[in-house]
C-alpha cells in the first residue's frame, strides 16, 4: 500500500516533467496533433495516479495529520501528502487535464512549444502542493508562475504586452518578499533544513518573539497576499486572467493562486500564531474591501472575461476572512472553498472564452438569446454560475457557510459584511447568464445566431470533469472536510479561541 | 424512515435522470416526473397514515472544528400536514402538466425543474435544523429560478427570474446572519434541541436573532418589503406559478416560522413586527389586484394578500396561519390551474377583459372556478371560511383584549383585506365566465381535456371540503382518516384551534363581529357585481377614475423605487468604483504612476553612470571623500 501510493504521487508529479523533457527533446516529425496527444497522455496519468494517491490517503494508519506516502529519493524534492495538499492535488490535477483536453479543441500555432509549457506548468503546480520543504515549495511555484509569462506573450490576446509586464513584475515581487518571509521563518527557528516538518519541530522548543512574528508574518500576508490578489495587490488578476490563453488562466486562477492561501495556512500561521494574530484586523478589512468594492466592480464590468476575472478576485476575499477568523471551522471552510473556487473559475473561464470565440463578442450587452442554439454551453454555464454564486450541492456553497459561520464569533459586523458577499455575487453571476443566453439576441448577434454551434465534444469533457468534482464535493463534502479538521484540530494556532 | 428518504430523493432522482437522458424526449420526461410524483404522493400518504408519533433521523454531512453539518430528517404533526400539502397538490399540478405543457418543445426542461423542486421542498419540510433546512431554501429558489425563465427568450422571463432568485437572496442574506446568531448562541440549530433549550431558558431567544430569521421569511413568502418577484414570476409557465407561487414555496416562508414559533424561538416583539408586516400586505395587494388586468397577476396578488394574512395569523396564533396556509394551497392552486386552464383554451390570452362568457364554454373549469372563488372569499361551509374567520377572530379577540392602538391597526387591515377579497375576485370571475365573449379567442375557447380536468375537480373538492377536517370530529379509516385529509396531518391545526377556539368564543360580541364580517363579504360580492358585473371588456374603474386606477396599478411605485435605485445608485456606483478607484487611482495613479516614477528615477541613474573615463575618475574620488567621511564621523 504504501509503496503503491508512494509510486503514484512520484509518477502524477514527475510526468509532466518527463514529457515535457521528451517533448523539447523529440524529433521535428511529432506535429500539433501529436505534441496535443502527449501532453493528454500525460494529464491523464496525473490524474489517475493523482486521484489514486488521494483515495489511498483515505486508509493510511498515520492518520490524517501528519504528512504521508514521503518520498525519499537521495538529493530529489520530497514529496508527502497533507490533509491539506490532498485537496489541493486533487485540484490541481483535475484542473491540468480540464485545461489539456480544452487546449486540443483550439488551433494553437507552434503547439509543441505550447504543450511543452502547460506540461511544466503542470508538474510545477503538483510540486508547489505536495513538497516538504520550504524550498522546494517555491522553486515548484516559479515552475508554474514562469510559463504563464512565456505563454501570455505568445499566445495572448489584445493588450498582452502590458499584462504580462505587471504580472510579472506584481508576482515576482510578491514571491520574493514571501521567499524573505520563508528564509526568517527558517532562520529564526533554528531548525537544520527548510522541511516543514523539521522547522515545525524545532519551534516546538525555539520561541520567536512576538514582534519579530509580526514582522515575518506580515512579509509573508503581503507577499503571499499579492499571489492571491488580495486587495490592494491585485490590479494583476483580471487583466491577466482576460489575456493569458484560456489553459493557462484556468491553471492559474484556478490553482495557481490558491499557492498563496494554501502556504498561509500550511506554513505560515501554524508557525507564527501570535504573528498572525496582530494582523488578523488588517487581513479582515483588506479582505472584505476584497469581497465588496472588487464585487461592486465586478458588477460594472461588460467584458465577459474581465467579469469573470474580476470575480475570481472577490471571492478571494473569503479565503482570507476565513484565515482571519483562525479557527478550524474558518480554515476549514477557507480549503473547501479553495478547491470549490478553483474549479468554477477554471469552468467560467472555459464557458467565457468559448462563447465569446463563438459570438466573436466580448461585451455582454451584445450578446442574447444563445440558449436556443447551445442548450447544453447554456446548461454548463449556469451549473458553473451557480457554483460560484455559492448554491448548494456545489462545492463552494460550504466554504462560504462555514466561512460566514466561523466569522461571527470573530465579529458579528464583519459577518454581516462578508455575507453581503452572496448577494452581490447573484447579481453578476445571473446578470451574465440572463445577458449571454436569455432574451432575444442583440442585433450583433442577430445575424450569427443561427451558426452558433453548441459546445462541441471534447469541450464537453472538459467541463463535465469539473463540474462533477464540484458536484461530488457538494454532495459529499466529507472528503475534504474530514482530514482537514484532523490536521487543524493538531495545530495549536486554530485551536485559541472561545 | 426509508420511506421519507425516498420521498426526498425519489424526485431528485428523476431529475437527475431527465437531465441526462431524457431532455429531448417528447414525453419520456413527463412520465418519469409523473411517476415520481404519484409514487412521492403514495408513500407520502401511507407514512402519514401509519405514523402518529414524531419520526426523527440524524445523519452528519461533515464537521470542521465544533461545527457540524446534519442532514436529519425531522417528520412531525406540521411535517405531516405540510408534507400533505405539498405532495398532493404537487401531484395534481404534475398530472395538470402534462394537458398544459403538450404544445411546449422543451418539456424535459420542465419536467427536470418540477422534480428538482420537489425535491427541495420535501427538504425544506423534512429539515430537522436550520442550516438544512437553510440549504433546501436555496434550492427552491433555484428551481423556482429555473421555472420562471422556462420562457427565457421573453424579456419579462429574463428579468423575473433574475430579480426573484436576487431578491430571494437579499432576504437569505438575513436568514442566514440569523441562524449563524442561533448557532453562535445556542450552539445548535436543530428544532428539537431548540426547543429543549427554550424550555428551560426562554431568554435565550433573542428578538435581534428573530428578525434576522423573519427576513428569510419575507423573502421567500414575498412580503413588504421584498414582495416586488412574486407578480413577475408569473412569467413562468401556469402549473408553476400553481404550484410554486401560490402554494407551497411562497408558504415555505410561513412553515418556517410557524416551525419557530411552536418552539418558541420567536419572541413577542418579533410576533408583533410579522403581525402588522402581514398585516399591511394583507390589504396593500388587496387594492393593487384591482389595478390589474392580467389574470395571473390578479391572482398573484391575491397570493400576496392571503400570504400577509397568514403571517398576520403567525403574530395571532400560529395555528391559524398553519390553518390558512393549508386552506390557501387548495383553492389557491384551484384558481391558478383554472387560470391555466383559461390560458390554455384561449391560446394565451391572460387580460380578464379580453376573455367573457367562458361559463358555458368551459363547465367544468367554470365550476371549480366558482367553487375555489366562493372558498376564498370565505363564504362559510367553503374551506377558506374556516380558516380566514379564526385569524379574523383572533384578531378582533387580540384588540379587545388588549387594546392596544396597533392591534386595532391590525385588525382593520385584516377586516379590510378580507372585505377586499371579494371585490377583485368578483372582478375577475364575472369578467371572465360571465357575458359575452370579448375577443375571438374567448370565443373559441374549448374545455380541456382529461389530464387538465381532473386535477382541476379533485382540488375544487378540496377547497370546499379541505376546512372540514380541522373543524369537525368526522373520523373514518379507523380514525385514521378525517374527512378527506389524515388525521395525523391535520391534529397540529385541530389540536389548536380546540384549545384557542373555546377561548375566542368567551370572548363577548365576538359572534356580532362574525356577522358583521360575513355580512361584509357580501357587500364586497354586491358591490364586485354592481362595478364590474356587467362592464363588457372595459375596467370600470378605469374608465371612470383613471387615477385611482393608476395608483393602484403602480401598487404602490415599489418596482420603480428599486429600478431606479438598481440602474441610477447601486449600478452607478459600481461604475463609479470601477471608474475612478479601480482604473484611475489603483490601476492608472498607483501602478502606472509608481512604474513611470521608477523609469524616470532609472533614466537619471542612466545620465549619471556613463563609460567616459572622465566620470569614471569623478566617481572614484567621490567613493574615497565618502569613506573617509564616513570613517572620520563614526
Amino acid at each position: 500500500m504504501e509503496n503503491i501510493s508512494e509510486i503514484l504521487l512520484n509518477s502524477a508529479i514527475y510526468a509532466p516533467f518527463v514529457f515535457a523533457i521528451m517533448l523539447t527533446f523529440s524529433w521535428k516529425f511529432i506535429g500539433a496533433k501529436m505534441s496535443g496527444g502527449i501532453a493528454l497522455l500525460s494529464s491523464v496519468i496525473s490524474l489517475i495516479c493523482g486521484l489514486g494517491v488521494c483515495g489511498c490517503f483515505f486508509f493510511t494508519p498515520e492518520g490524517y495529520n501528519s504528512f504521508v506516502f514521503a518520498s525519499r529519493l537521495g538529493i530529489l524534492p520530497e514529496f508527502a501528502l497533507s490533509a491539506l495538499s490532498m485537496p489541493m492535488l486533487a485540484l490541481a490535477v483535475i484542473v491540468s487535464f480540464s485545461a489539456t483536453v480544452y487546449s486540443l479543441s483550439l488551433e494553437i500555432k507552434n503547439a509543441k512549444l505550447y504543450y511543452i509549457l502547460l506540461l511544466v506548468m503542470q508538474g510545477g503546480l503538483f510540486g508547489a502542493f505536495t513538497s516538504t520543504n520550504l524550498l522546494w515549495i517555491y522553486m515548484f511555484h516559479e515552475f508554474a508562475l514562469i510559463p504563464t509569462f512565456i505563454a501570455m506573450v505568445l499566445w495572448g490576446s489584445v493588450g498582452k504586452r502590458m499584462a504580462a509586464m505587471q504580472m510579472a513584475i506584481y508576482l515576482t515581487l510578491g514571491a520574493l518578499v514571501s521567499l524573505i518571509g520563508i528564509i526568517a521563518v527558517y532562520a529564526s527557528s533554528l531548525a537544520s533544513d527548510f522541511s516543514i516538518v523539521s522547522i515545525s519541530s524545532a519551534l516546538t522548543t525555539q520561541h520567536i518573539d512576538a514582534s519579530w512574528q509580526k514582522t515575518i508574518f506580515g512579509l509573508l500576508l503581503f507577499g503571499l497576499g499579492t499571489l492571491v490578489s488580495l486587495f490592494p495587490f491585485y490590479t494583476w488578476a483580471p487583466r491577466t486572467y482576460a489575456c493569458a490563453p484560456t489553459a493557462f488562466a484556468m491553471l492559474h486562477a484556478g490553482v495557481l493562486k490558491k499557492f498563496g492561501l494554501f502556504v498561509l495556512i500550511q506554513v505560515a500561521v501554524p508557525f507564527l500564531p501570535e504573528g498572525c494574530f496582530q494582523w488578523v484586523n488588517v487581513i479582515a478589512v483588506l479582505a472584505l474591501v476584497n469581497v465588496i468594492f472588487i464585487g461592486l466592480v465586478t458588477m460594472a464590468q461588460r467584458d465577459l472575461k474581465l467579469m469573470v476575472s474580476y470575480s475570481s478576485v472577490a471571492h478571494m476575499g473569503l479565503c482570507f476572512l476565513g484565515i482571519a477568523s483562525m479557527s478550524v471551522l474558518g480554515v476549514g471552510g477557507a480549503v473547501f472553498l479553495m478547491f470549490g473556487h478553483g474549479l468554477s473559475v477554471a469552468l467560467m473561464l472555459m464557458l467565457s472564452n468559448i462563447i465569446v470565440n463563438r459570438t466573436n463578442q466580448w461585451d455582454m450587452f451584445k450578446m442574447g438569446g444563445m440558449y436556443k442554439q447551445t442548450p447544453i454551453l447554456a446548461g454548463f454555464f449556469i451549473a458553473g454560475t451557480m457554483a460560484s454564486l455559492g448554491l448548494p450541492m456545489f462545492a463552494n456553497f460550504w466554504g462560504e457557510i462555514t466561512i460566514l459561520t466561523s466569522l461571527w464569533d470573530f465579529s458579528p459586523t464583519v459577518c454581516a459584511l462578508a455575507t453581503t458577499g452572496i448577494v452581490i455575487s447573484a447579481i453578476y453571476g445571473l446578470r451574465a447568464v440572463a445577458r449571454v443566453f436569455m432574451g432575444k439576441p442583440s442585433k450583433e448577434l442577430t445575424e450569427r445566431i443561427s451558426s452558433i454551434a453548441d459546445i462541441s465534444k471534447i469541450e464537453r469533457v472538459a467541463a463535465i470533469v469539473l463540474v462533477v468534482a464540484l458536484v461530488f464535493v457538494g454532495v459529499c463534502p466529507k472528503v475534504i472536510s474530514e482530514p482537514a479538521d484532523a490536521l487543524l484540530k493538531s495545530l495549536p494556532a486554530y485551536n485559541q479561541g472561545k | 424512515m426509508e420511506m421519507l428518504n425516498s420521498i426526498l430523493f425519489l424526485p431528485l432522482l428523476s431529475a437527475v435522470l431527465i437531465i441526462l437522458f431524457l431532455r429531448t424526449s417528447k414525453w419520456g420526461g413527463a412520465m418519469v416526473s409523473v411517476l415520481s410524483a404519484v409514487v412521492c404522493a403514495i408513500m407520502a400518504l401511507v407514512v402519514i397514515l401509519s405514523n402518529t408519533t414524531s419520526i426523527k433521523s440524524s445523519f452528519v454531512l461533515f464537521e470542521l472544528g465544533d461545527f457540524s453539518m446534519n442532514i436529519g430528517l425531522l417528520f412531525d404533526s406540521i411535517g405531516a400536514n405540510m408534507l400533505f400539502v405539498v405532495c398532493v397538490v404537487g401531484f395534481l399540478i404534475h398530472v395538470f402538466s402534462v394537458g398544459y405543457m403538450d404544445d411546449d418543445n422543451s418539456k424535459g426542461r420542465f419536467f427536470a425543474g418540477l422534480s428538482f423542486f420537489m425535491f427541495s421542498m420535501s427538504g425544506i419540510v423534512l429539515a430537522s435544523n436550520l442550516f438544512m433546512m437553510f440549504v433546501f431554501w436555496e434550492l427552491v429558489g433555484f428551481s423556482s429560478y429555473a421555472l420562471i425563465a422556462h420562457y427565457a427568450d421573453t424579456p419579462d422571463a429574463r428579468e423575473a427570474s433574475k430579480k426573484a432568485f436576487i431578491v430571494n437572496r437579499v432576504g437569505d442574506f438575513g436568514f442566514l446572519l440569523g441562524i449563524i446568531f442561533c448557532w453562535s448562541v445556542f450552539g445548535t440549530t436543530d428544532f428539537v434541541e431548540l426547543a429543549q433549550i427554550i424550555k428551560e431558558s426562554p431568554d435565550k431567544a433573542s428578538t435581534l436573532m428573530g428578525l434576522l430569521i423573519m427576513c428569510g421569511f419575507i423573502g421567500k413568502s414575498a412580503q413588504f418589503p421584498l414582495q416586488v418577484w412574486l407578480s413577475d414570476a408569473m412569467a413562468g409557465p401556469t402549473p408553476v406559478s400553481a404550484l410554486i407561487h401560490a402554494a407551497t414555496m411562497v408558504a415555505a416562508g410561513i412553515f418556517m416560522m410557524v416551525r419557530l414559533a411552536s418552539i418558541g424561538f420567536l419572541t413577542n416583539d418579533v410576533l408583533a413586527v410579522v403581525m402588522v408586516l402581514g398585516s399591511l400586505m394583507a390589504f396593500m395587494a388587496g387594492l393593487w389586484a384591482l389595478g390589474q388586468n392580467d389574470i395571473k397577476k390578479i391572482l398573484a396578488y391575491s397570493t400576496l394578500a392571503h400570504l400577509g394574512m397568514m403571517g398576520a395569523g403567525i403574530g395571532l396564533g400560529y395555528g391559524f396561519a398553519m390553518f390558512h396556509l393549508t386552506t390557501h394551497a387548495f383553492f389557491k392552486a384551484t384558481l391558478f390551474l383554472v387560470a391555466g386552464s383559461i390560458i390554455h383554451a384561449c391560446h394565451h390570452e391572460q387580460n380578464v377583459f379580453k376573455m367573457g362568457g367562458l361559463f358555458k364554454r368551459m363547465p367544468i373549469t367554470s365550476i371549480t372556478a366558482l367553487v375555489a372563488t366562493l372558498s376564498i372569499v370565505a363564504i362559510p361551509y367553503f374551506s377558506g371560511y374556516y380558516s380566514k374567520e379564526s385569524i379574523l377572530t383572533s384578531a378582533f379577540a387580540m384588540a379587545s383584549d388588549r387594546g392596544e392602538f396597533f392591534n386595532y391597526v391590525v385588525l382593520a387591515l385584516l377586516v379590510g383585506g378580507a372585505f377586499l377579497t371579494p371585490i377583485y375576485m368578483g372582478r375577475l370571475f364575472f369578467n371572465v365566465f360571465l357575458g359575452k365573449p370579448n375577443s375571438e379567442r374567448a370565443e373559441h375557447a374549448k374545455e380541456s381535456g382529461l389530464f387538465m380536468s381532473i386535477p382541476l375537480i379533485v382540488l375544487g373538492i378540496l377547497s370546499i371540503a379541505g376546512g372540514w377536517s380541522y373543524v369537525c370530529e368526522c373520523r373514518w379509516f379507523e380514525g385514521k382518516m378525517s374527512c378527506l385529509i389524515p388525521t395525523s396531518a391535520c391534529v397540529f391545526v385541530g389540536d389548536f384551534l380546540k384549545s384557542h377556539m373555546k377561548m375566542l368564543h368567551e370572548i363577548p360580541s365576538v359572534h356580532t363581529f362574525e356577522y358583521l364580517t360575513l355580512a361584509l363579504t357580501f357587500i364586497g360580492i354586491a358591490i364586485a357585481y354592481v362595478v364590474y358585473g356587467r362592464c363588457g371588456g372595459r375596467d370600470t374603474l378605469e374608465e371612470s377614475a383613471p387615477v385611482v386606477y393608476k395608483v393602484l396599478n403602480k401598487h404602490g411605485w415599489f418596482d420603480d423605487i428599486y429600478n431606479w435605485y438598481v440602474a441610477k445608485v447601486q449600478q452607478r456606483i459600481a461604475v463609479l468604483l470601477s471608474v475612478v478607484v479601480d482604473l484611475s487611482l489603483i490601476e492608472l495613479l498607483s501602478v502606472r504612476g509608481f512604474g513611470v516614477v521608477c523609469a524616470i528615477v532609472g533614466q537619471g541613474f542612466k545620465r549619471l553612470h556613463d563609460c567616459s573615463a572622465n566620470s569614471q575618475v569623478k566617481w572614484f574620488v567621490a567613493g574615497i571623500v565618502f569613506v573617509f567621511a564616513l570613517v572620520i564621523f563614526s
